[in-house]
């Protein structure tokens, strides 16, 4: 029977489907506890920058690059240096002044762009950061082989306050060297790219944020939780990861770096400073960074937005909401029509046209179908055309495995989900254009015919109780 | 396990099932769909069920996956409630719309449209253009 040899093809898929991304699954959730110390306040060690001298002013030292060892330093995952201080922005011991900092405007209306002008010392480059007060929630999950010990560190890095814009505005001259690293793709670093481009020294209020690291464990993921959560990190290695959260947030080079400013010989500049429609309301920052890394004093501007324009605090964006609104709408009804929820093509939609966390959009699409949910719940009850037990036995297995899901959705990054996800719509593709094919139409019919018959039955039973 | 139905009984392998119906729930809660394209081919084809059975059940078994799974978001801080509060009566609407348009339009056209749709977007996603 051709209806057989379809139900065993489709439970090949089904399983191929779900052991093909379980390795993706398990190379997130740990398979065992790495057994790494957590990074401990390191002592003096020998090798590393002599306390109290400032590593941020040393751009090329080698204690500064990812994944670089000190000599004579264990190999490991001691990354603190805690007994360097945390750069100040501006040692003030230094001849030449800070530069000076004027903007055009100080009022934004659903983002603009700010002209800044300004001097600084000639023949020197002249950095801006430029950042917002409102800040989002931002996650970026450590899964990667340490080169040195091979083990895998399962850590969450998680903080709350991550600006919602952030932005380093570069010399113009940059711009080639910029367009290079975008062309790497989603392989680039953000760090390299800051020292790559002499940038290092703008870096300043996303390294102080608070970050909190849970160490995961497969124990922890299957019964939904974040796991142990670890001690501080010492202020460098609070800087090193919320560089990865920067790119974890920001995702393109283009997003946080500009280049943007216009330096003259005279040592003056000129640099626009955009704030796109979408931005966050509020108050921004902006800074001016030049020689020796003297820090202007910061200029205060304020972006309102204005309705259809509303600031999505979760999603750390501003969206005119007649966009999400209209296109929740279409697809939904298409979703309707195609016998599926819309979540399956909102989602990806969502995350692909406006720079929405995939985790807020899991999270929000999720209970908007909710409702209709339960009224059609409803309305088959009243006719009473559900098996309660069949329905709940099914509901109680499904109950477990939604209590875990959402806790993965954190642990991948935006390339694993959209990857996971096209390979899920594609076998819901499959899906769709076997229900298409002559033979499941036939079947159809015939089980739509009883199924109409029943109904009709059931309503005729409802109406005569009355 | 025994499904009763309106008179008529059902013997269906529970275990398979709720395999099934677990694995399907992580990925939905996962990636914020609700699952019943998967669900309803689970239960017909995986479990033997018609079609009469399966539509009101797997509505009731994904109505569990999509309420853990929006609290699971909502405690670990994914939920937006502008954003929802855009969509939700979007999606309403649409539900007062859609069996509207249902009635005109041939659901294996709009299920071979969605078919191609689905593919552009899975090869969007997948980087493949």
């Amino acid at each position: 029977m051709t209806s057989k040899r379809f139900g065993v093809f489709i439970a090949c898929i089904l399983t191929w489907w779900s052991l093909s991304f379980s390795p993706r699954l398990f190379a997130q959730s740990p398979v065992e506890n790495p057994p790494s110390q957590p990074s401990t306040p390191a002592q003096a060690q020998p090798g590393g920058p002599l306390p109290g001298q400032d590593s941020n002013q040393r751009p090329a030292q080698p204690s500064s690059l990812p994944g670089g060892v000190q000599p004579g330093q264990l190999p490991g995952p001691v990354l603190g240096l805690g007994s360097t201080p945390m750069a100040p922005p501006s040692p003030p011991t230094l001849k030449s002044g800070p530069p000076t900092l004027k903007v055009d405007k100080k009022d934004l209306d659903n983002g603009g762009t700010i002209t800044v002008t300004g001097k600084g010392t000639p023949g020197q480059p002249v950095l801006l950061e430029v950042w917002s007060e409102n800040d989002v929630r931002t996650s970026f999950f450590d899964s990667k082989k340490d080169k040195e010990t091979g083990n895998i560190p399962y850590i969450l890095y998680m903080t709350e306050a991550m600006p919602a814009y952030y932005r380093i505005c570069v010399p113009s001259s940059l711009k080639g060297k910029l367009e290079d690293i975008k062309k790497q793709g989603g392989g680039w670093s953000y760090s390299q790219t800051l020292k790559d481009l002499g940038a290092d020294a703008a870096y300043t209020i996303p390294g102080k944020i608070k970050i909190d690291r849970y160490q995961a464990t497969l124990l922890g993921s299957i019964v939904g939780s974040r796991g142990d959560i670890l001690p501080k990190m010492d202020d460098k290695e609070n800087k090193k990861r919320s560089k990865q959260l920067i790119k974890a947030r920001f995702r393109r080079p283009g997003q946080v770096l500009a280049p943007t400013v216009e330096i003259k010989p005279d040592g003056s500049y000129t640099a626009k400073v955009n704030i796109p429609d979408g931005a966050a309301p509020g108050k921004y920052y902006i800074a001016a960074i030049g020689d020796n890394h003297l820090r202007s004093e910061q200029i205060t501007v304020e972006n309102k937005t204005v309705f259809p324009n509303i600031y999505m605090p979760n999603a750390g964006t501003s969206l005119n909401i007649f966009w999400p609104f209209l296109l929740t709408l279409a697809v939904t009804m298409f979703g309707v029509l195609m016998g599926a929820g819309g979540g399956f093509i909102l989602n990806p939609l969502l995350i692909s046209i406006w720079p929405l966390p995939h985790t807020v959009v899991a999270g929000t699409v999720m209970p908007t179908v909710a409702f209709s949910q339960a009224s059609g719940i409803y309305n088959y009850s009243k006719i009473k055309f559900i098996s309660w037990k069949f329905g709940v036995v099914m509901g109680l297995a499904m109950l477990l495995g939604g209590f875990i899901g959402p806790k993965l959705t954190e642990l991948i990054t935006l390339d694993q989900f959209k990857f996971i996800f096209g390979w899920i719509l594609i076998v819901l593709a499959g899906l769709m254009w076997w229900q298409t094919t002559p033979g499941y139409l036939d079947k159809n019919k015939k089980e739509q015919a009883i199924l109409k018959e029943f109904k009709k039955r059931a309503e005729e039973a409802a109406m005569a109780k009355k | 396990m025994i499904v009763n139905f309106w008179g008529q009984e059902f013997r269906v392998n529970i275990i398979l099932g709720c395999i099934g119906a677990f694995l399907l729930a992580i990925v939905a809660s996962m990636f914020g769909f609700g699952g019943g394209p998967f669900m309803v081919p689970l239960m017909t084809v995986g479990l033997g069920l018609p079609m009469y059975v399966v539509v009101g059940s797997s509505l009731l078994a994904i109505f569990f996956n999509t309420v853990i799974g929006s609290t699971r978001h909502y405690q670990f801080g994914n939920f937006d409630l502008v954003f929802f509060l855009v969509m939700f009566p979007a999606a309403i609407l649409a539900g007062f719309i859609a069996p509207q348009i249902a009635k005109r339009v041939s659901p294996v056209w709009v299920k071979r449209i969605a078919c191609i749709g689905l593919l552009i977007l899975a090869l969007n996603l997948l980087g493949v253009y």
